[in-house]
């Protein structure tokens, strides 16, 4: 079976579960299965073929399984959203649609990749100014402590999701020229870069840092150090480098959690989340408790779609259910067993991603493709390890199932970019 | 209250979704078993062209350099299959006093030079305007030469041989 047939293929799956999810939704909601459902789901499948005929037409060697794997995602997490809130659902729709277009022009505008190396300095320039922009005040709004969002009228935007794709795509320019430098000089037995090969990744680091103080957000800098420390270990193959890199980022973090109230605030709600005290702050461990209670009612099987109980009145037990803690919501419908197969489904993109990098012939294109694959990764990581108190929790999206337009139409051109590589990859590899 | 086709849904959600892992997962040992895409990947066409994988050679020692040497791939003027001896270094250009002559538009008067420092043949950029291609990577600052990379410069191409 050729690759595109196997994409094809894999989009009924995602469909499928629309069908599925959408009618156990109404029947929850109005006791009666409604074939809305079916029509929702021919829709999806609709939108799924259009991302299809562009990948025929334009990139028929990419890898087959990203697609289905995004849809299937992009499935689960439009029934959980509609099953909170109706009308966030459908902006969500849009918003897939706005993010298939965003893909579709990536795609189509883009034939050759490799001329973004040619504006790196200014695509770096423009990723800075994304991140600050939310701390501009008048149009900058804060959540919950942090500065993620900007407003432009009646949409809020988040330029860290575009900001990283920019950062990643500088980053992997930058290692592409420097990798052979950063080894080549060695000082009593341990590989020992000159200060003007090492400076440039002091600077991410202390890029990191200043997302931390400025941006307060702990999830993203971890995003952006964690994908950065990847790169240079692939670039480099030492693993001094990322291990070094770790520990600056460790040290600064405990630092910070130390002297900053706001982060540190984070880590004692993280630490003792039943603490009656903290439970009752406001910006406490509410959040993170209520996840956890969520969860644990699960259990195996889950409590059934439509039966977790999000709000009493209009009093909501679980803040931020569509965004930050739509994986507690998941793991009490579907149960310990959902949230594996959730679990598991980004594993295998990852796994893709990672498969991409390692097709690909050329320096950059292998660098590009792993950062844009770790920095979704460690973004599922922030978030499931945020709400299972593994680490502090922060406010990220999970990829293609949290509600949130920025965080769509910005994976959409990550899996846009990662399938132009995974083309011309497989199509010099056959050759 | 479950209602018995609610959780007959609820059950095909989820026999959907590991069917579809099941899937996914199979399909890929299969291709990590029978893996000609793979291999001629991990294997580029060149034993050990100067790829990701070589940057910690970067500065090892020279393993036997015999008789290094450009292969013409394609070039403007030149029969493909042709052979520059560049043991004692030589400047790729458009101009007069290049040793290998390019009559290429893309090229500049002296675009590019090989010399030999440590015992391995660099490759480096002369400033030229469009730039000198190792492996289609851009080059910037001196690279050292592997077997089998290919240097390119415009519509030029050449394979590099040291043995």
């Amino acid at each position: 079976m050729s690759a595109r047939n196997r994409e094809l293929l894999g989009l009924i799956p995602a469909s499928l579960l629309i069908v599925a999810g959408f009618g156990a939704v109404f029947l929850q909601e109005q006791t009666r299965l409604d074939d809305l459902s079916l029509t929702y789901g021919a829709i999806f499948l609709g939108l799924c073929l259009v991302a299809h005929v562009i990948v025929r037409l334009r990139l028929p060697d990419a890898d087959p399984y990203l697609l289905p794997i995004v849809a299937v995602l992009a499935s689960i997490g439009l029934v959980v959203i509609y099953r909170l809130n109706e009308t966030l659902a459908r902006d969500q729709a849009q918003w897939f649609v706005v993010g298939l277009i965003a893909f579709a022009a990536t795609i189509i505008l883009l034939r050759d990749y490799r001329v973004l190396e040619r504006y790196r300095y200014l695509i770096a320039a423009a990723s800075l100014f994304l991140l600050l922009l939310p701390r501009v005040p008048g149009i900058g709004q804060q959540a919950n402590g942090a500065y993620l969002g900007i407003g432009l009228g009646p949409v809020t935007f988040q330029p860290a999701e575009f900001a990283k794709i920019g950062i990643i795509i500088f980053l992997a320019s930058y290692l592409r020229d420097t990798r052979a430098l950063l080894v080549s000089r060695k000082r009593f037995g341990i590989t020992l870069p000159r200060l003007k090969h090492i400076g440039p990744l002091l600077l991410v680091w202390g890029l990191a840092m200043l997302m931390l103080v400025f941006i307060r957000d702990l999830g993203s800098s971890l995003m952006f150090f964690g994908g950065f420390l990847a790169m240079l270990y692939v670039a480099t193959d030492r693993f001094i480098f990322p291990a070094v890199g770790f520990g600056l980022f460790a040290f600064g973090a405990w630092f910070f959690a130390s002297t900053v109230g706001h982060v540190g605030d984070r880590v004692s709600a993280w630490q003792h989340p039943f603490d009656p005290k903290l439970y009752e702050q406001i910006g406490g461990s509410y959040q993170i408790a209520q996840s956890l209670f969520a969860q644990a009612d699960g259990g195996v099987w889950g409590q059934g779609f439509g039966q977790a109980l999000v709000s009493v009145g209009d009093s909501p037990i679980l803040p931020a259910a569509q965004t930050d803690l739509i994986y507690a919501v998941i793991v009490n419908e579907l149960g310990l067993i959902g949230g594996i197969a959730l679990l598991l489904i980004y594993v295998l993109m990852v796994e893709r991603g990672f498969r991409i990098a390692i097709l690909a012939r050329d320096s950059f294109s292998k660098l590009l493709a792993t950062g844009l694959t770790t920095v979704v990764a460690l973004q599922v990581f922030v978030i499931v390890g945020g709400v299972t108190k593994v680490i502090p929790l922060t406010g990220v999206t999970l990829p293609f199932v949290s509600y949130g337009g920025s965080s769509i139409v910005a994976n959409f051109v990550i899996v846009a970019l990662l399938l132009l590589i995974s083309d011309r990859a497989r199509r010099e590899a056959r050759r | 209250m479950l209602q018995p086709t609610a959780l007959a849904l609820q059950a095909a959600f989820l026999l959907v979704l590991f069917l579809f892992v099941a899937w996914v997962v199979r399909s890929t040992l299969r291709d990590l078993r029978r893996p000609d895409e793979l291999r001629s990947a991990a294997a580029p066409a060149a034993t050990d062209a100067t790829g990701i994988h070589s940057a910690l050679t970067a500065g090892a020692p020279p393993a036997g350099l015999v008789d290094p040497r450009l292969v013409v791939e394609r070039a403007p003027g030149h029969t493909p299959g042709m052979e520059y001896e560049v043991a004692g270094g030589a400047v790729l250009g458009r101009g007069e006093q290049a040793e290998i002559r390019l009559d290429d538009p893309y090229a500049s008067s002296r675009h590019a030079r090989l010399v030999l420092q440590g015992g391995r043949v660099v490759l480096e950029d002369l400033g030229s305007t469009n730039g000198t291609y190792l492996n289609e990577e851009l080059v910037s600052g001196p690279q050292p030469l592997h077997q089998g990379d290919r240097v390119r410069i415009g519509d030029s191409e050449f394979t590099f041989v040291d043995s």
